[in-house]
């Protein structure tokens, strides 16, 4: 009996440990950036979920393609309706690993690189990504940032000729996240 | 004045408006009023999560980048940054509480934080669908009772 409630104890003490190692939002930031000769086009969304677990490295995100806000409604209704084609292709997901989780401390203050390897999923397509970025623990969070490049091509996002010289065949992809403590 | 000159000059003005008139509605047309959009959908909060919980696919056809009128106990405010959020909670999982985000317009941030936790409130807003936790409903307005 005693050993049996030891046993239990040591399981409720590892979950507990893995849980304080689990970081999320809801509330993340991506922006896309595209700087054409005719016209610089930037998006936004702030309702992204992330998540990253230290004890594995472990980091995921889920982004509605709907959420992504233009400054131009006739932007937001071709990027919907005709680029990411969002009512067939609702959400972009990463699935990845932040290869170097080791080196992050979440209760030492600091700037932390972090390079992420894994699966982004956009359009329906998935393609192998390796980017680079940083994390800031500061009061027991984790700032994260990152910015890279894709290429629309990679994800059959296809720009038809009119809007050539509207539109960048790279757009840059910002990532602003704010990590909390999952168990708080 | 030749008569095929006022011709000509009658076509370059009606261009000169064409091409106004199609950057003003068209190319620079301004974003849709959320908060005087009818609701294309009026239901309870609870049974537009459970419509995602059960079967997302066809509640995604169904609501998604719909206008969605939803009355519902309200569980608590989040304010960040600019943004200002009712979230009706549902469930728990492993992002913690789970359920439906309104992301008010930010005329009703002010409106929008007053409101108690666990009153029933009225809003409407654009969902853009299910992110595996939450129903995202954005440009959210109060709606009077």
């Amino acid at each position: 009996m005693r050993k049996q409630f030891m046993i239990i104890i040591l399981v409720l003490i590892c979950v507990i440990s893995a849980n304080a190692q689990k970081f999320i939002t809801k509330t993340g930031h991506i922006k896309f950036y595209s700087d054409a000769p005719l016209e610089k086009i930037e998006a936004h969304n702030r309702q992204v979920n992330s998540a990253l677990d230290l004890s594995t490295g472990g980091f995921v995100f889920k982004v509605l393609m709907k959420s992504f806000e233009f400054q131009k409604a006739l932007m937001q209704e071709h990027f919907n309706e005709n680029y990411v084609e969002s009512d067939k292709f609702p959400s972009a997901t990463f699935v990845g690993t932040l290869t170097n989780y080791k080196d992050v401390n979440p209760a030492k203050e600091g700037t932390y690189n972090a390079n992420v390897e894994g699966k982004l999923t956009l359009h329906g397509i998935t393609r192998d990504i390796k980017e680079k970025g940083t994390f800031e623990v500061k009061q027991g969070k984790l700032f994260g940032t990152a910015k890279f490049n894709l290429l629309v091509a990679d994800y059959n996002i296809t720009i038809p000729g009119n809007v050539g010289k509207n539109i960048s065949k790279t757009i840059e992809v910002t990532v602003n996240i704010t990590l909390d403590k999952a168990d708080k | 004045m030749k008569t095929w000159v006022k011709i000509v000059l009658g076509l370059i003005v009606i261009g000169i408006i064409a091409l106004f008139l199609v950057y003003k509605f068209v190319y620079n047309k301004q974003h849709p009023d959320y908060e005087n959009i009818e609701a294309s959908y009026t239901l309870n909060a609870q049974d537009l999560y459970q419509a995602y919980r059960s079967d997302r696919d066809a509640a995604s056809a169904k609501y998604n980048g719909k206008m969605i009128a939803l009355t519902g106990n309200l569980s608590k405010i989040e304010a960040a940054d600019s943004l200002v959020t009712a979230v009706f909670v549902f469930s728990q999982g492993d992002f913690g509480d789970e359920g439906i985000r309104c992301t008010m317009l930010p005329k009703f941030n002010t409106e929008a934080g007053k409101l108690q936790p666990d009153g029933e409130v009225k809003v409407k807003g654009y969902c853009t669908g299910f992110n595996e936790t939450d129903v995202i409903l954005e440009k959210c307005s109060i709606i009077n009772q």
